[in-house]
């Protein structure tokens, strides 16, 4: 109190800055302490459908609507990949429809051979996956076929995944 | 300095840089970190890219641990209820946004999928069913660029 006697006397009032730097450090312990870099993050955008029938039938019916029709398919317009995992999660075998390929750059190499056709009739993918395949194993498969062109000029981002069985074996 | 002759330490430029740092750390912190799970290893792709939506797009975030346990702001939660709540909401926003949004139309949400590197398919497979019975069409899958390594 002393102290503030002799400043009142002085030339001017004189603020007490010490609390104004104690709340001021407070903040500042609050913000480093919360204080998380959120990490750089990239990221595949796909457009998700459920699975769909792999060919369409005359007459734009839904394909296994009726037992009875027996109407010629229209068109495959699904290709369907087959991913076949090992048991420690890892691809086993990979597949464009019935054909076994020899492994993930061989798939990029036959997927532009099949879309860069203008006739290909192909505008989405589905991909059969064996259930103990890990992530990082599928996203090797994502990116390759995201990175392919459809014959109109549209990325594909189309994929539908379906789940084989544990026991499936190609 | 007008105390300096007593002792008395001048607090001024001491306030300014603390003030200064204070502003740094209300600029930099984002409380979006906050819904990621760091412990979760991503996969590296090579293609992937960080997207900016601009605030716009309204995201649902999704972690997903090895052991296929859905993670929302460090808690568990069980997948289908989750979900199914956030559908539901979501469906609400899109009806406020658009009003002539129907019930069967798909939601404008994006799911963004952030699982571990090891996480098995059968596992992430019953999140993004569950998100696609829910209505949910749209999805991003979380992965590393080696760029960021």
């Amino acid at each position: 109190m002393s102290r503030r006697k002799k400043k009142h006397n002085g030339d001017g009032v004189e603020l007490n800055l010490a609390a104004m730097l104690d709340m001021a450090f407070q903040l500042l312990a609050f913000f480093i302490m919360t204080f998380k870099p959120a990490p750089i993050e990239g990221q595949i955008n796909l457009k998700l459908p459920p699975p769909k029938p792999v060919a369409g039938v005359q007459g734009g019916e839904k394909a296994g609507n009726d037992d009875n029709n027996r109407s010629a398919v229209e068109a495959i317009s699904t290709l369907v990949i087959s991913a076949f995992s090992t048991p420690g999660g890892r691809i086993q075998t990979l597949a464009i429809g019935e054909g076994n390929i020899a492994g993930v750059s061989a798939l990029d190499g036959q997927l532009r051979d099949i879309l860069k056709n203008p006739d290909s009739p192909f505008d989405q993918v589905i991909i059969q996956i064996g259930s103990k395949l890990r992530y990082e194993e599928l996203m090797k498969i994502v990116d390759v076929c995201t990175k392919q062109t459809l014959p109109n000029g549209e990325k594909l981002t189309k994929l539908s995944f379906v789940e084989l069985p544990a026991d499936a074996q190609p | 300095m007008s105390g300096s002759s007593e002792g008395e330490s001048d607090l001024t430029p001491m306030l300014d840089m603390v003030f200064q740092l204070i502003t740094f750390f209300m600029l930099v912190t984002s409380f979006k970190a906050a819904s990621l799970d760091l412990s979760l290893k991503l996969p590296v792709v090579g293609s992937a890219r960080p997207v900016e939506t601009g605030g716009e797009e309204s995201l649902l975030i999704l972690n997903v641990n090895k052991e296929g346990q859905l993670v929302v702001y460090s808690l568990p939660q069980d997948i289908v209820p989750y979900l199914k709540a956030e559908a539901k909401m979501a469906r609400l926003e899109a009806k406020r946004k658009t009003g002539n949004f129907k019930d069967t139309d798909d939601l404008p949400t994006t799911v963004v999928v952030r699982a571990d590197k090891d996480t098995p398919f059968g596992l992430l497979n019953l999140v993004i069913k569950t998100c696609q019975d829910n209505g949910f069409r749209k999805f991003a899958l979380k992965a590393t660029d080696r760029a960021a390594l």
